[in-house]
């Protein structure tokens, strides 16, 4: 008897007990539609924390020094780090605050400050159109590298600008827009604290949707500060590491370095800040989240197949008679192992291929419903749980077949 | 010699108090082209002999040669294909597969000696047509008669065209009408070369056989050649 003869029999015995059938692919039409729908949201909501961790810039260190003597202590870290080489450090910048105003022509960062109370209509919702005042920032010619910016039109500040205190600037996406609206901010000048500086480049846009974004800043060189804010001293550093391995390396030269300038502690105090440590935090949640629900999903996954064994053990019993006279008419052992797996695996597929299309409807459900996300299951996850539930199915199929297949003819004949 | 039991034994439980001893010592040999009715009273051990000679069950103690094989020595797969070319049996109980059609149910042991969809349809509907079911092939056989599903249950035993043609009690279900026929078709069968092995507790059925081997308590207690008008 060939495999085809096989396959026709087993559908045909399937298609015969529909009712028996359907409560075999029960359990497994629950299990794998309840593993896809839980792998594949996991997933989706690991890869939408992933992607806000990556627009932030991941694999940032963040360096505290304060030196007692009043002194600053970028210009060392700077040639510290560059001197590390880009297989290690891909930038590093400092990370102050400014506080001044800004001007340009009828637009001032004063009067977006009263915006601020503006925000919100009458009717609670929010006023996206309204301008909010940017961030300053002091960087170096590597703030955008940190920062994950890129540079949209014009350049990114220099180290010409920072050894000649140039009276320049970098504006993010939306503090392009607050100052100049739709109009080429390049070369024209704000004035800062009544200072003119000039707009040397613009940020691509990273957050379009929201109004606080990150891309409504300024950027000065950190030397014009002497300008803009005198005697304030750099404290806080972004160093951004080439890759997540090497931040780890990265922050422990970083320590030892800090150690040296500040002289064990006597001269000054430093801290380094491996970020990376939490969002490997938050990895490790993810990941026990995922094994805990995937658990609970494995373990209906094999209740469907304990459900399926014990059909199959039912319908041998059932059809013992059956087997006896099969047996008698000359099938061999092989023939009727055969043929139980196959129907075995048969039932699992089908219910595999049921639960596959109720898997990823679950999937979509539960991702705009719970997590308010277009999740679709992937592609491994999909075919993953087909094979999984036909593995199953010959798993479970093997040992009620094996049974039937030992009994003597003469003792099958005689079963009622 | 087509088969030969020498000395063989069926016992269950044995060693034990409640020890049954089904087949006591049985020693026989059949030739090519007998017509045996096998008879005796109920328990008197006739379906446990016909099980041994159909290779349905394996003998406790003693010799089975079947056309010079010794039995004991096969494989189980030897011996599905023993059942599935050599013999063909019918039972009291027709033990028709119910979710298969007629068709279907006369096919399967040609499905198992892995002939071609074809030929096998074309040697089932031979079959059929010879027990005069040849309209009826799409009908499960719970939609038939007793009469009707003994029929198929020839059709399918005559459809590999085997040797051997062992009947346990065919017509015990059956009305003596629809009885005369079956026995008519072994009859026929047996003019066309087949052996036929016939179990009964019917002495009148018993009667039309050419030889008759009678067993009590599990032992062959009379075996005599008979006239028989058919022949
Ligand atoms: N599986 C078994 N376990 C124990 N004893 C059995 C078994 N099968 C048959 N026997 C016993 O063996 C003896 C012979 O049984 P068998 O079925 O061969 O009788 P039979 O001549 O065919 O009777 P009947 O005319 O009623 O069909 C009986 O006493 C029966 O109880
Ligand atoms: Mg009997």
């Amino acid at each position: 008897m060939n495999i085809r003869q096989a396959m026709k029999m087993a559908f045909k015995s399937i298609l015969g007990n529909k009712g028996r059938s359907f409560l075999t692919m029960l359990g497994i039409i629950i299990g794998i539609a309840s593993v896809m729908t839980i792998v594949s949201t996991i997933n989706g909501m690991n890869k939408r924390s992933l992607e806000q961790m990556e627009a932030m810039g991941t694999n940032r260190i963040t360096v505290s020094v304060y030196l007692y003597n009043g002194q600053n202590a970028f210009e060392e870290m700077y040639d510290y780090c560059n001197s590390l080489g880009s297989k290690l450090v891909q930038g590093v910048t400092p990370t102050g605050n400014c506080s001044a105003t800004v001007v340009y022509g009828s637009k001032s960062s004063a009067a977006m400050e009263k915006n601020q109370q503006n925000m919100f209509n009458g009717d609670g919702t929010q006023n996206s159109n309204v301008a909010l005042p940017p961030s300053l920032y002091y960087g170096s010619d590597q703030y955008g590298v940190c920062n994950n910016f890129q540079i949209a039109s014009g350049r990114e500040l220099s180290n010409i600008d920072i050894k000649n205190y140039n009276q320049v600037c970098v504006l993010g996406a939306r503090a392009a827009r607050n100052f100049f609206d739709y109009a080429d901010p390049i070369g024209k000048e704000l004035q800062v604290n009544g200072l003119p500086f000039t707009v040397v480049g613009v940020y691509a846009e990273k957050d379009p949707d929201s109004q606080w974004s990150m891309d409504n800043i300024i950027v000065f060189p950190y030397s014009v500060s002497r300008l803009l804010s005198p005697g304030t001293q750099m404290n806080d550093f972004v160093v951004k590491a080439a890759n997540a391995q090497a931040s780890v390396e990265v922050s422990s030269r970083l320590s030892g370095f800090l150690t040296g300038l500040t002289n064990n502690g006597k001269s000054g105090s430093g801290y380094v800040d491996n970020s990376n440590q939490w969002q490997q935090n938050i990895n490790e949640q993810a990941t026990m989240m995922s094994l805990v629900l995937g658990g609970i999903a494995a373990i209906s996954l094999l209740v469907g197949g304990i459900g399926i064994m014990n059909i199959m053990l039912v319908t041998v019993t059932e059809r013992t008679r059956e087997i006896g006279i099969r047996r008698a008419i000359g099938a061999e052992r092989a023939s009727i192992v055969t043929q139980f797996l196959i129907e075995a695996a048969m039932l699992c597929g089908i219910g595999g291929l049921v639960g596959m299309v109720l898997g990823t409807i679950g999937t979509r459900v539960a991702g705009s419903l719970l997590v308010h996300m277009d999740i679709w299951p992937s592609l491994s996850i999909t075919v993953g749980a087909f094979l999984l539930s036909v593995t199953l199915g010959i798993a479970f199929g093997i040992y009620p077949a094996a049974k039937a297949s030992k009994l003597q003819p003469v003792e099958a004949l005689r079963a009622e | 010699m087509l088969v030969k039991l020498k000395d063989v034994y069926k016992i269950y439980s044995e060693g034990l108090e409640s020890e049954v001893r089904a087949l006591d010592g049985v020693s026989l040999e059949i030739e090519r082209g007998e017509f045996v009715a096998v008879v005796g009273q109920s328990g008197s051990g006739k379906s446990t002999m016909m099980n041994v000679l159909g290779c349905l069950d394996i003998p406790t103690h003693g010799e089975y040669y079947l056309d010079g094989t010794d039995v004991r020595e096969l494989s189980d797969k030897e011996l599905s294909h023993i059942r599935n070319k050599q013999i063909g049996f019918i039972f009291q109980q027709y033990n028709l597969i119910q979710n298969l059609n007629v068709l279907e149910n006369v096919e399967l042991p040609l499905i198992y000696q892995g002939i071609n969809a074809d030929d096998r349809r074309e040697m089932a509907l031979e079959a059929l047509e010879r027990v005069g079911l040849s309209s009826r092939i799409k009908h499960r056989p719970s939609e038939m008669s007793g009469g009707q599903q003994q029929r198929v249950a020839i059709a399918r035993a005559i459809s590999t065209h085997p040797p051997i043609i062992m009947a346990d009690e065919p017509t015990g279900a059956l009305d003596s009408h629809t009885g005369k026929e079956v026995l008519g078709f072994l009859q026929q069968l047996n003019k066309e070369g087949s052996t036929v092995i016939l179990i009964t507790h019917d002495n009148g059925i018993a009667a039309t056989a050419r030889r008759c081997v009678r067993l009590a308590d599990g032992k062959i207690v009379e075996d005599r050649l008979q006239e028989v008008d058919w022949l």
